[in-house]
């Protein structure tokens, strides 16, 4: 009796207590911002394997930053302008130097609606030849879908484009240190980028490699798959990842992705052969691949779709 | 939304409702209004009910006449698969099949005229989804009964997305593909369909719609199938059919492009390479 009683108040108490502390919480005091020093001055957040509807959604990229002596580089934003502002606030910890670039690796939400937490910096804003394309094309849908992964009221104006598009390659100078960025053809995307940390041999590839998490095709499978045999050879000692965890050995880090698309290529060649339609691909292929990989249900469906649709002109 | 994009959507809305004007068949003022861009409808069945059909009775429970699949969560919204299959009671009794996207800015996917007494079990083809949708098929019988089915598919940007990696290649070339038990043929012709609500990543513009507004399959000299299409069909326009007994050879597949009026055909006898290539013919 005595314990109910007590439980009772301490409830009502809790609940009491829980009205004036739960706003406050809930804007004062965000959830702590994970971030990592992986290298010296080579900071990352790891993003979290979840659907792209699922509560949390605009955490799941990996994003972060490099600091030179003269200023700091941002690599991707993150899928909301808090996530990006949480980046923000985080750099702020750890150095007052000014942020002189902030780079997209693609055009994707994950990675780039946080673009518009760092405007005030007035940085030079970076990414592929193409991304400026893609983000027009991807603007209405962005805000359709997304609308609250922006600051209210949500305007288009918000989604970033580069000031500056990388061709082939571009090298960027934070003092004493030089990040080399590069533009690849059609693979995950049609305006991938990677960066490499000369200073640390850091490559963050992006999304041309995701770990853990199915990859997602929405460029060229065939592509991708050539972009992969140039990166496997690229001496580097640590590897960012566009999602899932770091690596230090490369051809390792790439060989699981490599295998996946391989499995989707063949597989697909092979109902093609057969004269199978693409619902009956999107069935069959590369199924002994399910148990490898985190949101298989989400994303392994449109990966058959769009590689059918490559491979059925060959 | 900038002022150039607007004016590019203004355009690209005049120009689809002149293509329209020209290549449709039964397009009255209320139908012309869900050709419109800015304002894609909720539900152009309501509308296009009265106009294509009248009052007349359709037949909406009998699973076993005819059947609609596609994915329910279309993995691409610019190339969800949709396949009907039609029931002992409908083969070769069939004269026409409608399909319909209600909230496309171009409902109206396809008019699909069949010759009656072709055994046709099936018909597969690839459309654009541009917002979640109830997609329907209403068939008609040669003695003038009409049936409908519809399933919903949740999918959205399929109109506006980017070409495929597949993009480029030979404007009109034609492909088909047998099945291994030469029951089904897929036929496919090499062709952007732009919808008119695609941009041009090198220039930012709107891309004016091009697409294949016709096609018809002819088995040993008869004509089998005739299918008025728009621009909801995807990009490399596909066709499957598949017949109770194999199709009469040698199989031609023509088809007629807007706005250019270019003309492609080309034709497959069975025997040939199993994924026989037929350039195509302007």
């Amino acid at each position: 009796m005595i314990v109910d009683a007590v439980s009772r108040s301490a409830l009502r108490w809790f609940a009491a207590a829980a009205l004036f502390v739960a706003p406050w919480m809930a804007t004062a005091a965000p959830a702590a911002f994970d971030l990592r020093e992986v290298a010296p001055g080579v900071f990352v957040h790891l993003g979290k394997p979840l659907a792209l509807d699922a509560p949390g959604h605009d955490d799941i990229a990996n994003i972060g930053f490099i600091v030179g002596t003269r200023c700091v580089a941002v690599i991707d934003t993150g899928g909301s302008v808090r996530i990006g502002r949480a980046l923000r606030a985080a750099i702020r910890r750890r150095t007052p130097l000014p942020i002189c670039y902030v780079i997209n690796t693609h055009v994707h939400v994950d990675h780039v609606l946080g673009n518009f937490a760092f405007a005030e910096d007035h940085p030079s804003f970076v990414g592929h030849a193409a991304l400026a394309a893609a983000l027009a094309r991807s603007r209405e849908f962005f805000l359709r879908q997304y609308t609250d992964d922006f600051e209210a009221p949500a305007t288009p104006a918000q989604i970033i484009a580069p000031d500056r598009g990388v061709e082939t390659m571009l090298d960027l100078d934070l003092g004493d240190r030089h990040l080399t960025l590069r533009a690849w053809p059609k693979a995950h995307t049609d305006c991938d980028l990677t960066v490499f940390d000369e200073k640390t041999a850091t490559l963050w590839t992006g999304d041309l490699l995701f770990r853990e998490r199915l990859p997602a095709l929405d460029g060229s499978v065939k592509g991708w798959l050539a972009a992969l045999d140039v990166l496997a050879r690229m001496s580097v000692k640590l590897v960012v990842p566009g999602h899932g965890g770091i690596a230090h050995d490369l051809a390792a880090a790439l060989a699981p992705e490599r295998r996946y698309l391989q499995a989707l290529v063949d597989g697909v060649r092979s109902e093609i052969a057969q004269g199978k339609p693409i619902d009956d691909a999107m069935a069959h292929v590369g199924t002994a691949e399910k148990s490898h990989w985190l949101l298989w249900d989400s994303t392994h469906a449109h990966n058959v779709a769009r590689a059918y649709q490559e491979l059925e002109w060959e | 939304m900038n002022k150039q994009f607007q004016r590019s959507c203004i355009v690209v809305a005049r120009e689809l409702v002149r293509l329209a004007l020209a290549a449709l068949v039964v397009l009255s003022p209320a139908a012309l209004a869900v050709g419109e861009v800015q304002s894609p409808p909720s539900g152009a069945w309501g509308s296009l009910r009265p106009q294509l059909y009248g009052d007349r009775e359709i037949g909406v429970v009998d699973e076993k006449f005819m059947s609609i699949e596609a994915p329910a969560n279309t993995p691409d919204p610019s190339a969800t698969p949709l396949t009907l299959r039609f029931g002992a009671q409908a083969v070769g009794k069939i004269k026409q099949v409608r399909l319909i996207i209600d909230n496309n800015p171009s409902p109206l996917a396809a008019t699909m005229q069949l010759k009656p007494g072709v055994p046709v079990d099936e018909i597969d083809l690839r459309v654009r989804i541009d917002r979640f949708t109830s997609v329907r098929a209403i068939a008609e019988t040669g003695d003038g009964r009409l049936e409908m089915r519809s399933t919903w598919v949740k999918a959205s940007g399929g109109c506006s997305a980017p070409p495929s990696a597949s993009d480029g290649g030979t404007l009109g070339e034609i492909r088909f593909r047998p099945s291994a038990d030469a029951t089904a043929l897929q036929m496919s012709i090499r062709h952007p369909n732009n919808s008119g609500f695609q941009i041009d990543p090198r220039t930012g513009d709107a891309i004016p719609p091009h697409y294949i507004s016709h096609m018809r399959v002819s088995a040993g000299g008869q004509i089998v199938m005739d299918v008025d299409s728009g621009i909801s069909l995807s990009e490399n326009p596909t066709l499957r059919i598949a017949t109770s007994t194999p199709l009469a050879m040698p199989v031609t597949l023509e088809a007629t492009d807007l706005p250019t009026l270019a003309h492609y055909s080309a034709t497959w006898e069975r025997g040939a390479d199993a994924s026989a290539k037929s350039g195509g013919s302007r």
